[in-house]
């Protein structure tokens, strides 16, 4: 279950088959991933953008979001800027090396020696931006920066376990509002949470809800009402197939 | 072409794995590609990577849409294949990892960096697979 008052940082590497960098971007991110900051970091698969659906493509509003790409086509921050969000920082592993006299990274299948180091080098600047980036404050709702005081730090959790959102994205949920078929970003997260502090589907609940669907989704203005009354319906029908009477 | 993507002087065989970071499947798609285009079929077979399909790469298009197409995928999404179909391209066979596992138990893949043997073995039979395939499509573009 995603952790939805964590702030997490999203890598998103190009991955490139053909070329030796695009091995360095996926070890790397996978480095950062497992080793680096496990409970930090998720990823996402770059075709999902287009392949995935709605949940998908808020991967880079919903998670401040690093582009690693190992060429200067760069696949991943282009794509990812088109498709899903505008990535918070951009990493070229071609220009890493050469800025830092690395020596040239070799083998597409299995890297040789300077390759390694640069997926080790690559992997410590991703980790430094993720340090960042946790520093800031993020607008999910905008998929931007807030300009205030950085975030409190949390303590970090014990598990280490690479979290890969392929297949999962953001949970999403479709709802009728007004007549209207809506995708509400998070909102199996958020029903789940509400569930899980002992909220009823009752009117002391609706502005929770309200609130906590407006920080990943826009509400237009004047439809508070229509979307607090089908949000509610919509927790009503969660909470009655969660039979938490049992 | 791309300067990204090689020259080539006859047909071959465009192979499109899955690009998945964090999951042995999406490995084992990109070592049987590997395994095919290295190993098995150089002559016959080429790869052209999701990432420029994904942004829309002129040249990568034209490899999918003007040749036959193999996509590996890890998982049940299938990006590879829903990929090179949104960019025009024929696929004339997809091969999912699992599905290829079902017929080959007793090689179970682990790891994601590093294939144990039997995600190597895994991906080596897959890529077997694919040659049958790859040589299929080439007699049949002589012939036809």
């Amino acid at each position: 279950m995603v952790d939805l008052l964590k702030k997490k940082v999203g890598i998103v590497a190009c991955s490139g088959e053909e070329l030796t960098e695009g091995t360095v971007t996926r070890l790397a991110a996978l480095k950062v991933l497992e080793e680096l900051r496990p409970n930090e970091t998720v990823t996402i698969c770059l075709p999902l953008f287009l392949a995935g659906g709605e949940g998908d493509r808020a991967f880079a509003r919903f998670y401040p979001t690093i582009a690693v790409d190992g060429c200067d086509l760069r696949c991943a921050a282009r794509a990812t800027e088109l498709y899903s969000g505008k990535p918070a920082a951009s990493l070229l592993v071609s220009d890493l090396v050469a800025e830092n006299n690395l020596d040239q990274p070799q083998g597409i299948r299995r890297l040789n020696e300077a390759g390694q180091q640069a997926v080790d080098f690559t992997a410590e600047r991703i980790a430094e931006r993720v340090d960042e980036l946790l520093g800031k404050r993020w607008d999910r709702r905008a998929g931007e920066f807030i300009a205030s005081e950085p975030e409190p730090t949390t303590e970090p959790e014990e598990t280490k376990q690479a979290t890969c959102s392929c297949g999962s994205g953001i949970p999403v949920q479709e709802i009728q509002i007004d007549g209207h078929a809506v995708t509400i970003v998070a909102l199996p997260l958020i029903f789940a949470k509400l569930l899980a502090d002992g909220k009823t589907p009752s009117n002391s609940t609706e502005r929770d809800l309200l609130e906590m669907v407006r920080i990943y989704n826009p509400i237009p203005v004047g439809e508070n009402e229509v979307y607090t009354k089908a949000l509610l319906d919509a927790y009503q029908l969660y909470y009655q197939q969660q039979d938490v009477t049992a | 072409m791309s300067k990204k993507l090689k020259n080539i002087d006859k047909p071959k065989v465009v192979i499109v794995p899955c690009s998945g970071i964090g999951k042995t499947y999406g490995t084992v798609s990109r070592e049987a590609a590997y395994n095919l285009i290295e190993d098995l079929r150089p002559e016959t077979a080429q790869l052209v990577p999701l990432s420029l399909l994904v942004l829309g790469d002129k040249n990568a298009r034209q490899a999918v849409s003007g040749s036959p197409t193999i996509t590996i995928d890890g998982c049940k999404l299938a990006c590879a294949t829903k990929m090179v179909q949104e960019s025009g391209g024929n696929v004339a066979q997809d091969f999912a990892v699992l599905d290829v596992y079902r017929r080959y138990r007793q090689l179970k893949p682990q790891g994601i960096a590093n294939l144990n043997e039997g995600g190597e073995l895994l991906a080596h039979a897959l890529a077997e697979e694919a040659a049958e395939v790859v040589d299929q499509l080439i007699a049949g573009g002589q012939n036809g």
